[in-house]
């Protein structure tokens, strides 16, 4: 479960053969004078050690402490607070099973288990026998529209089934040593051709297009475009928000029409180019080849339909999925290369900036701010501009910025998508507050799940300071400014302020008690604003715009838009930035296409661990800060996750008590056992095995941990049980009576066979426990007590014989 | 001065300054585990909540500031509501017993690791004196009692209990032989006088633990011997006579009045005693119900009816203890109500309410698994249990030897724990959110400081004075969240990581977690 502090502990099965590393502690040496001897280098250099001999043996770390300030206390308290870090060799490759809401919801549990019984492992172990592969659950992974998602080393797959995890191991061990990484970003990307009026082919490549083959598609269409010499240029460009739809292409002509193509295949590729673009000097090998594809063509126009065909944007579900956004944090989506600088600052990109530096007061600068309504989009909805004119106010010679990119709520990955897609509108963001603030220095902190973010913001920040936007007297002005990344380590807590900044100091991330705020004492006890990644997104067009333009969207209290993460149960995923003020059912029916598989929307869970279930009945509560905070769910960082009928409620709550039980400091009382007692309530109701007056208990307890807890993270953890209590407490009680009425918690089910069964032996040959003996004509049956509801012979059953019924004893 | 109230108190004290010192300052006491003056708040136990009214919020006095016109709330049921919780929540993820399972077996509550530690330690005349805290007839009581410590003893799964009771009475006779045999002090006298009727176990005890606080006794007895029960439902051979008298002789000595021969058989005769002590007591065992109405008091099948928390009779200066009251009972009970009803008497003689006993807070560990008994076995010795011949007596290394058997259950910090002391004041349930989880293990053994990792409330506190050490290797906090654990870098040992500090850690620790090993001085 808590696989930081069990990997300290636990002793692998000592027949494992995993083959320690020789200790080069030429090594360390030389990560030390890379990162310095100070206390907040702690953790770079563990990061460093680790990539290099994947864990951390004790003799490396001996060695930083002789060689630097950093104590072997401080070194052991950090590296077994993080969950990245590992103190034992792992197999060669890594699988990262998601644990995120979404994939939650669509079976991760099975995914994991699945995995453990392709790898044979045995409770308490994470690597198989020959050292091949170390399971690794991770919060989220943020693909929450692909889910279910593992992660093996990275290369990330999505939507499994407990059928497809052996064929994806396998084909991942087969992949072997020549697979590229699916990274692509610092490959060669320029390919304008020759011709003059040069169309332009956009393949959207967030981390979790990539995930769905977006990056075999950009290949292919780099291959076809060069080999055809068609005259576009192909141009990687950012999450396109349909990640529903992906791997998506759009092509736009010479002259400026665009054709939106969706669930590309790599095969499908050429015909795309064909259909759009008109080939230049072709070479006779070419031409051959293009006569073979004519031909095909043409045959399909006389008979069979063409394999591809485009999409319009101006009617159907593209249609109602852009329609009701409105793209601010998130402009130029799927039009500008993440990478490119100066085509960010074709579009207007930096505008703001100089004008912060030339034009504006720093308090013009932040009445603007003011005036907006900005409120902060991290979670709790501070009023954006109290914080800058406390830092502002401070009296402080050095003043530091920070971006808080430690996206951790699983079902949301906002940040990750504007961290990836929009570097320089974030830059340039946290460039307007610094210079607002006062401060000279700024830190992205990036959680550590989050690579491509790291490394383009990293990049970003490079091409910035090469173009005299960042660094030394900034745009011609006598303005200083430097930015760098922190990496997180893997903690849910690092989110919230003080724990971030702890971090960034190179400590364990544990929370203290505010006030004093960062904005008075805070990185080094300077004043410090922390604001997160889409706040800070929404700078630049707020400046731009004027703070009354941005204030003219919204409601009373919440002004301008919102990123959401929409993922679960639901037809079209993906990540959409909406006006505040459209309701929950809005987004849900026109933007999401209602609930996937004919299913009953029953709840729509908002804000992650710390927010709530709002029920199907409040749907029409529009997204603002009171009014989702009024019906027991917060805005939070944006994760919208659709459950339908098939979703136990008290499981949902089970879940977030999982997390943040899990993500819980352990620094104060009321959260560290709090939590943990609460869990064991959820467990023993989910589990069929609640005694009378644990509800009571479980009551006493949210309020208990909600009212004593040190910092957010404890503060807010009972809301997923309180809110499914308030909606949901008959199916609570449901549960104490021995029944799980959505048929999800195990000890309270059973799978059955039914007479439709005509003995096909599917299930039987399916079955991973040998639970179903195969009897070919003849009635099925399960038994109960081998089966370990996997949910396998349901799906494989072509009858729909299988069903999930009461479990009479337990 | 920022001017603040602490309910509905108000001090004036400068910036800086936070609740928690404010609020010592206008003598309110709030309850700490974490913090200590000197070192950083690590606001982690959460024990020092106070409301702050004006955000409504529960915050922790030991790091919140004082702003001026904050108005507080410590002693409130709310905030103490949440003091409990915390307590509660700590003690559900505490492992291990305040007090050993002896001690709750015994029906005196003596202490018996005590008795048992200072007889490992050769040390005799401590020894007696616990033993004679709780048991006036130590030397009687070793030959006769039926030895229920012993089958509560924890050691008695493993292989054989500790013998307790063999022990005591080496103690009880080694002290009956020597020239300055152990004599408790007896307070000057309170100028109040108490009637004993009967002259048995109860009795007795009566005599000699309402004599140490002062108060005259007249101890009336209706044979010619004192000892009642002791005498006739025992033969020679058990309980020779001449240990019996020895021991009764002790108690008179504390300048007892004794009256044989002396029935109280009639309402005259009763009612003169009434009139002319402040309190009598029943003490003549089974047969006193039969007394009943001759004395106006109530009677049932069992005995005199009397109140259960205090001894009393329904006449408030009557009360009433031992076999009189419970028909049929052990010796130790006997002695034990003794003991327990002259407490009761004395809170009555001295114009205090008069309370049952009071029951130590205790959290417990119930059962052990094989692998935690090793944890226990571990520090204690390994000796099979013997037991000494009539002839001849244990040696006095063999009377150390079988009292380090003991494999001390209780915690070394009973008393003087701080979670233990707040967890009684504000009445927390130990069990209230489920029994014990913790595996109970013992870190260190080997070296002098062993850490009881079951029992760390995870306050840093030994984390933060071992880093001062120049020397030391250092604590730490080792993983995260529930299973966060203090532990020494790269597999050092606990002397290692605390060094030259390891008394500071040791008395920094709010609960018993950290402490020297005895064995190892």
């Amino acid at each position: 479960m808590n696989a930081a502090v069990g990997s300290a502990e636990k002793v692998v099965n000592d027949t494992t053969v995993i083959a320690s590393p020789a200790i080069d502690l030429a090594f360390v040496d030389q990560t030390v004078a890379v990162h310095g001897g100070g206390p907040e280098a702690v953790i770079p250099i563990l990061q460093a050690i680790q990539t290099k001999y994947r864990y951390l043996p004790d003799a490396a770390l001996q060695r930083v402490c002789e060689l630097t300030e950093i104590t072997p206390s401080a070194i052991t308290g950090v590296s077994t607070f993080y969950t990245q870090f590992r103190h034992r060799p792992m197999g060669r490759h890594a699988i990262q099973v998601c644990r995120g809401t979404a994939c939650h919801v669509k079976g991760a549990d099975l995914i994991e288990e699945a995995i453990a019984l392709h790898l044979g492992l045995k409770p308490g172990e994470d690597t198989d026998q020959q050292g091949q592969f170390t399971i690794e659950p991770v919060a989220c992974l943020g693909c929450c529209t692909l889910a279910p998602v593992v992660q093996i080393d990275d290369a990330t797959y999505g939507r499994l089934t407990p059928q497809s995890v052996p064929s994806t191991i396998r084909g991942f061990a087969r992949r072997g040593s020549e697979v590229k990484s699916t990274r692509r970003d610092l490959r060669k990307r320029d390919f304008s051709t020759s011709g003059s009026a040069v169309g332009e082919i956009r393949v959207g490549l967030g981390s979790c297009c990539v995930a769905q083959g977006s990056g075999q598609v950009f290949d292919k269409v780099q291959e076809v475009v060069t080999s055809i010499g068609a005259a576009a240029e192909v141009k990687r460009v950012g999450c396109v928000g349909m990640c529903h739809q992906t791997p998506l292409v759009e092509t736009i002509r010479g002259d400026g029409t665009s054709r939106l193509y969706c669930h590309v295949q790599p095969e499908q590729v050429e015909e795309i180019v064909l259909q759009n673009y008109q080939p230049t000097g072709i070479v006779s090998r070419m031409r051959t080849s293009w006569s073979k594809m004519v031909a095909e063509l043409y045959g399909r126009e006389n008979g069979a339909e063409s394999s591809v065909e485009a999409v319009s944007p101006k009617e159907g579900p593209v249609c109602e999925f852009l329609g009701p956004q409105k793209r601010i944090a998130t402009e130029s989506c799927g039009d500008i290369d993440p990478l490119d600088l100066s085509e960010y600052q074709r579009h207007e990109g930096f505008v703001a900036l100089k004008r912060c530096l030339d034009e504006l007061s720093s308090d013009e600068v932040i009445s603007e701010i003011e005036r907006s309504g900005l409120r902060g989009r991290g979670g709790a909805g501070f009023p954006s501009a109290i914080k800058w004119r406390t830092v502002r106010g401070a009296n402080a010679e050095t003043k530091y910025v920070i971006c808080n990119g430690d996206e951790g709520d699983p079902g949301a990955f906002m940040d990750r998508m504007i961290l990836e897609s929009f570097p320089y509108r974030v830059i340039e963001g946290m460039a307007i507050a610094a210079v607002a603030v006062g401060a000279h220095q700024g830190y992205f902190y990036i959680r550590a799940e989050y690579p491509l973010a790291v490394e383009r913001i990293r990049h970003a920040i490079a091409e910035c300071e090469a173009a005299g936007l960042l660094g030394d007297r900034i745009l011609g002005s006598d303005y200083s400014l430097k930015f760098s990344v922190k990496e997180g380590a893997g903690a849910f807590i690092c989110g919230e302020e003080t724990a971030l900044i702890h971090s960034i100091e190179g400590g364990r991330g544990t929370p203290r008690l505010r006030p004093p705020f960062p904005a008075e004492s805070g990185l080094w006890e300077k004043p410090t604003l922390i604001n997160n990644v889409e706040t800070l997104s929404l700078v630049p067009w707020i400046l731009r715009h004027g703070g009354d333009e941005f204030a003219k969207f919204g409601t009373e209290t919440s002004k301008g838009t919102k990123v959401f993460a929409l993922a679960g149960k639901i037809q079209r995923g993906g990540l959409i930035e909406v006006p505040m003020g459209v309701t929950i059912r809005q987004i849900v029916n026109q933007i999401g296409g209602g609930v996937a598989n004919g299913r009953r929307f029953k709840a729509v869970q908002i804000g992650g661990p710390s927010g709530g279930c709002v029920p199907a009945s409040l749907a029409d509560t529009p997204v603002d800060y009171e009014a989702l905070s009024s019906v027991g769910a917060i805005m939070g960082s944006g994760g919208m996750v659709v459950l339908d009928d098939t979703d136990c409620m008290v499981d949902i709550a089970r879940y977030f008590l999982r997390f943040t039980q899990d993500q819980s400091c352990g620094k104060c009382t009321y959260c560290r056992i709090g939590t943990k007692r609460m869990l064991e309530i959820l467990e023993r109701i989910c589990g069929g095995e609640a005694k009378k007056g644990d509800l009571d208990l479980l009551e006493d307890l949210c309020q208990s941990v909600s009212s004593g807890s040190l910092c957010g993270l404890g503060k807010t953890a009972p809301n997923p049980v309180l809110s499914t209590l308030r909606y949901f407490r008959e199916e609570y009680e449901a549960h104490l009576a021995g029944h799980c009425p959505a048929g999800k918690c195990k000890n309270l089910i059973a799978y059955h066979i039914t007479d439709a069964c005509i003995g096909c032996t599917l299930c039987a040959q399916h079955c991973p426990v040998d639970a179903i003996p195969a009897v070919p004509y003849a009635k099925h049956v399960v038994d109960v007590d081998l089966c370990t509801a996997c949910d396998t012979c349901r799906v494989v059953c072509p009858e729909n014989a299988v069903e999930i019924v009461r479990r009479t004893n337990a | 001065m920022p001017k603040i109230s602490i309910d509905e108190r108000t001090i004036e004290v400068p910036a800086g300054t936070t609740v928690l010192d404010a609020a010592e300052q206008l003598g309110i006491e709030i309850p700490t585990l974490c913090f200590l003056k000197g070192y950083l708040p690590s606001t982690s136990c959460q024990v020092c909540l106070v409301r702050d009214r004006a955000s409504g919020k529960l915050v922790p006095s030991c790091a919140t500031k004082i702003v001026d016109g904050m108005q507080i709330d410590s002693e409130t049921a709310e905030v103490h509501a949440a003091r409990r919780t915390a307590l509660e929540l700590l003690l559900s993820d505490h492992v291990g017993d305040c007090l050993a399972p002896c001690f709750f077996a015994c029906p005196a509550h003596m202490d018996i690791p005590l008795m048992l530690r200072q007889l490992g330690n050769h040390d005799l005349h401590d020894a007696i004196e616990t033993i004679k805290r709780d048991i006036a007839i130590p030397a009687v009581l070793g030959r006769i009692c039926t030895k229920p410590c012993e089958k509560g003893c924890r050691r008695s799964s493993a292989d054989d209990p500790v013998s307790v009771c063999e022990l005591k009475r080496y103690a009880a006779d080694a002290d009956l032989a020597s020239e300055h045999a152990f004599a408790p002090e007896c307070a000057a006298d309170s100028g109040k006088r108490v009637a004993i009727i009967g002259a048995g176990p109860t009795g007795l005890s009566a005599a000699y633990y309402l004599r140490q606080r002062g108060h005259a006794c007249r101890l009336i007895e209706a044979t010619v011997q004192l000892g009642g029960r002791l005498r006739w439902e025992t033969d020679s051979e058990t309980l020779p006579r001449g240990t019996l008298d020895a021991e009764i002789a002790q108690i008179v000595g504390l300048d007892v009045q004794v009256e044989t021969a002396t029935p109280v058989d009639s309402r005259e005769a009763f009612e003169k005693l009434v009139d002319s002590h402040d309190v009598v007591l029943i003490a003549s065992g089974a047969d006193a119900v039969k007394m009943s109405d001759e004395w106006s008091v109530d009677g049932s099948r069992r005995g005199i009816e009397i109140n259960r928390e205090t001894y009393q009779t329904k006449r408030e200066n009557v009360f009433a203890a031992g076999c009189a009251v419970r028909g049929k009972c052990l010796f130790v009970r006997s002695a034990a109500d003794g003991k327990e009803v002259a407490g009761c008497i004395d809170q009555f003689l001295s114009g205090q309410k008069v309370t049952a006993p009071p029951k130590p807070f205790a959290s417990r560990l119930g059962r052990v698994a094989t692998e935690e008994m090793k944890q226990f076995l571990a520090g204690a010795a390994s000796v099979p249990v013997q037991t000494p011949n009539t002839s001849d007596d244990y040696s006095d290394e063999q009377v150390a030897e079988q009292s380090d058997r003991c494999l001390s259950c209780g915690c070394v910090a009973h008393g003087d724990c701080r979670l233990e002391n707040y967890a009684a004041r504000y009445g927390a349930d130990p069990n209230r959110f489920g029994t014990r989880q913790g595996v109970y293990e013992v870190l260190g053994r080997g070296g002098n400081v062993l850490f009881e990792p079951g029992k760390c409330i995870k306050c840093e506190l030994c984390i933060q004075i071992a880093s001062q050490s120049q020397d030391a290797l250092g604590l730490s906090f080792v993983g995260r969240g529930f299973d966060v654990r203090v532990s020494v870098p790269f597999d050092g040992s606990y002397d290692e990581g605390m060094g030259d500090l390891a008394e500071r850690c040791i008395a920094a620790c709010p609960t018993g977690a950290l402490y020297f090993d005895r064995k190892a001085e």
